[in-house]
């Protein structure tokens, strides 16, 4: 096996996967994703606040992947076919990476709306594992 | 500081050798290397040896280094294996030259491997796309393709960068890979077949992307006092940049630039005392189409955001003011993971020593190799010039 994501790290994430706790940098006010380490902005090794986002975000850059996918996603794939990925800019500042649902891939474009929802992502060693995905916003 | 100099360099072919090993494909890069050097060259006299490889398919993840090493005549030699994704030789490189100036090495090896085609497509899943990053990013579903297809989206927007622009590095690097025997598609092609190939990861089609290879490299440098003694016609290594970056690209303030190429070239340009205009011809790490243009900015050869008309201008031709990856590029050449930041020394070698054959471009003095690991987690960029400093 290659890259792997033990389910222990998996939980420790949850406030993240689930509700994109986000941490604001006491120092600078910057916004990171995800709310560990120091902070990416101005390289503060301070606690962070606590932030809970609304959810929304603007798209930054997205792919559209036709094979190949990271093999947790094999299934998803042959199931779906091609979908969308790319990097959401949250309303309060952070980026982060994310798949969208509920929409054709093609239809995703840089400066699109959309909001989290959470999905299951993939199933590995029997464990469904859940985060959120991003869908347009009308 | 010591002045430290490469006396010999050598690759294998770069390609699929379902009958060769990780170890024979060593082998021959240390083989060819040492042919290379104009005086007799004792492998006991290598006193540091720098190893670069990811370990692709697992074949040998612990002690990868000492198994090339032993068999490639130099048991015993100090050897370190380094991994850093695809910058994992440029690293050892760097290595190596830090050993020389230290003092502590008279004379240092630094080079890679990876064999990438042996491996069932199953299991190829597993460790393709194993150097971004893997809590966020790989778990978006994005591929590393994809990473740089994210890039290529946002050079598009932000930069007016169009599919022409991508699909011309790919065929630059193509006609000069079809002069290089050692590389893996070196054919040509041109512009219509390289727009219209079939979508990877939209905006990146099957021909803005490297192929995977299996191959080997080797340098050989070397501090002044020794290299007097192996050679007369002596490349001197004048910089040596390396940086890290972060590892995912949400976590970067810009998806159109890599701060690391930007950071590890700044310091070898200072240690070699010039600028960016002053690089004559440069090897860089073409992965995928938009890496090229990409170098273009961070390295400085170009302004922010002017990398599509800089290449369709010719400026990067081998005819044009300043050739890039006359090789063929990881695009052309290959790119079996571990061995490309060496591979890209060789080419260098081999111009600024006038011995590239038919892809030979006269009159050459200073050139320089940027290697980078994962989308932008490592850099080493280098600069080497012809004669004694």
């Amino acid at each position: 096996m290659g890259a792997y994501v033990s389910l222990p790290t998996w939980w420790r994430s949850n406030d993240s996967r689930y509700r994109l706790v986000l941490g604001k940098c006491p120092e600078c006010g910057a916004h990171n994703f995800p709310a560990e380490g120091v902070c990416a902005s101005c390289n503060a090794d301070a606690d962070f606040e606590e932030v809970e986002p609304e959810g929304t975000g603007t798209v930054q850059a997205v792919t559209v992947i036709s094979g190949g996918a990271p093999p947790e996603f094999d299934e998803y794939q042959t199931r779906e076919g091609a979908f969308a990925t790319g990097i959401i800019e949250l309303a309060e500042g952070a980026r982060l990476p994310g798949m969208f649902c509920d929409c054709d891939p093609s239809e995703i474009s840089r400066g699109d709306r959309v909001e989290a929802v959470v999905r299951r992502l993939y199933e590995q060693e029997g464990v469904p594992r859940y985060g959120v995905k991003f869908r347009p916003v009308e | 500081m010591n002045e430290v100099y490469v006396v010999g360099a050598g690759q294998t072919d770069y390609g699929s050798f379902p009958r060769e090993s990780y170890r024979s494909l060593f082998k021959e890069a240390v083989d060819t290397a040492v042919a290379s050097v104009d005086a007799e060259f004792d492998r006991e006299s290598v006193d540091e040896a720098y190893v670069g490889t990811l370990g692709v398919g697992g074949r040998q993840l612990g002690l990868p280094g000492p198994a090339v090493t032993e068999f490639a005549g130099l048991n015993g030699t100090a050897t370190t294996r380094v991994e850093n994704a695809c910058a994992a030789s440029g690293v050892a490189l760097r290595q190596a030259v830090l050993a020389v100036r230290a003092g502590v090495a008279d004379v240092a090896l630094a080079g890679g491997f990876e064999v990438m085609n042996d491996v069932s497509s199953e299991r190829t899943g597993e460790w393709l796309g194993v150097s971004g990053e893997t809590e966020w990013e790989r778990m978006a579903g994005t591929t590393f393709s994809g990473v740089y297809a994210q890039m290529a989206d946002a050079h598009m927007a932000e930069h007016g960068t169009t599919r022409e622009h991508l699909s011309r590095v790919a065929v630059k690097n193509h006609a000069n890979g079809a002069k290089n025997p050692h590389a893996q598609l070196g054919f040509e092609t041109n512009l219509e077949d390289a727009m219209n190939a079939p979508a990877v990861a939209d905006p990146l089609n099957l021909f803005d992307c490297c192929p995977t290879s299996d191959g080997a490299s080797a340098v050989l440098v070397a501090s002044r006092d020794a290299a007097e003694e192996l050679t007369d016609n002596p490349i001197r290594i004048a910089g040596a940049g390396q940086s890290s970056g972060r590892v995912g690209l949400f976590q970067r303030p810009s998806l159109t630039e890599i701060p690391a190429t930007q950071r590890a070239a700044e310091q070898a340009y200072d240690e070699a005392d010039i600028g960016p205009e002053d690089v004559e011809f440069a090897e860089v790490h073409d992965c995928f189409s938009i890496a090229e243009l990409l170098a273009y900015e961070d390295l400085g050869f170009c302004e922010r955001g002017e990398a599509g008309p800089y290449v369709a201008s010719g400026a990067t031709e081998p005819d044009g003011e300043r050739p890039v990856n006359l090789s063929g590029g990881l695009k052309s050449k290959g790119h079996p993971i571990g061995a490309t930041g060496g591979g890209q020394v060789v080419e260098v070698f081999k111009q600024l020593r006038g011995e590239a054959g038919d892809r030979q471009v006269s009159g050459l003095s200073r050139g320089l190799t940027h290697n980078v690991g994962g989308s932008g987690g490592a850099v080493a960029v280098h600069v080497f010039e012809e004669g004694w400093a």
